[in-house]
């Protein structure tokens, strides 16, 4: 992961965080180490990751349920927001809307792309989308607004 | 119990993700949500708050529930749009949500989730069921 954490043009102090954060990710938190997140791309406003789809996450029909595409979107979309900045500020998501396009079950391989749009005044906007690993089929589409340098702690990245 | 709390309990019995978010449904005629904090819960866990994703998932996941309990139909998300008013704390989070609009094929639905204080709302989303 470090050569896609350095790859682009992310400013290094953020590139130094994501790095102590992708570590925490992997193996002390808990929901991330259960969705097994893979970096596959990171660059500066843009990042992309595999995870797992666990069946923890089921709905009553027994396909993954939109609550886990939207907790991956949300993280994912928080990440690429921290690529774009050019120091460590806390953010925050605002809103953010999912379209489900498609169903999945449980135990495959999703990957989310996203891509941080604009930052304009304090307001960073991102889209992005989830796919299948195997055949890129679309899951799910995104659209989020983040604050950025919210009133809390700085204390590194909110996934 | 009411016939409703019946449903919307037996819908969240199958579901894997309500046991995760320790989601239940109390009340008569006006239901409330609850989300039962847990650790993994958490988003940044140097703020700790819950994690947007999760607020989101609750919140669709109980009008889902009573979207199925008032129509028995097979219910699809096509949709949720969220806002997030403001910040939230390590805790339980209840919620209730309304019915915007059903037809024939479609149902538009809102709700909103709090923590201590219902009077300020973490978040209020809003979603587009398919009826299937």
């Amino acid at each position: 992961m470090s050569d896609q954490i350095s790859a682009g043009d992310i400013n290094p102090t953020i590139g130094a965080m994501l790095r102590s954060a992708r570590d925490f990710l992997a193996h002390e938190h808990s929901l991330f180490r259960s969705l097994e997140l893979k970096p596959i791309l990171i660059g500066k406003g843009k990042a992309t990751f595999s995870m797992a789809l666990p069946d923890t996450f089921a709905s009553a029909d027994g396909s993954v349920h939109g609550g886990l595409y939207t907790i991956i979107i949300d993280s994912i979309f928080g990440l690429t927001v921290f690529t774009a900045l050019e120091e460590i500020k806390p953010i925050a998501t605002i809103n953010l809307r999912t379209d489900f396009v498609g169903a999945i079950a449980p135990g495959a391989r999703a990957i989310c792309s996203a891509e941080c749009e604009a930052i304009k005044g304090d307001i960073a906007y991102v889209s992005g989308r989830l796919t299948t690993e195997i055949e890129g089929r679309l899951l799910a589409t995104g659209a989020g607004a983040f604050m950025v340098g919210t009133k809390g702690p700085i204390r590194g990245m909110r996934l | 119990m009411t016939a409703h709390l019946e449903r919307i309990n037996e819908y969240a019995s199958r579901a894997a993700l309500a046991r995760w978010l320790g989601f239940t449904a109390s009340g008569g005629e006006d239901v409330v949500f609850r989300l039962a904090f847990n650790e993994t819960h958490i988003g940044n866990p140097a703020i700790r708050a819950l994690h947007g994703g999760v607020i989101a998932a609750f919140l669709e996941l109980a009008m889902q529930a009573d979207l199925y309990a008032r129509t028995g139909a097979g219910i699809s998300t096509a949709n949720i749009s969220i806002d997030y008013l403001s910040s939230s704390r390590p805790e339980d989070m209840a919620g209730r949500v309304r019915l915007l609009r059903q037809g024939r094929r479609l149902a538009f639905m809102e709700a909103s989730g709090w923590q201590a204080d219902e009077t300020r709302l973490v978040a209020v989303a809003r979603a587009c069921f398919t009826l299937g």
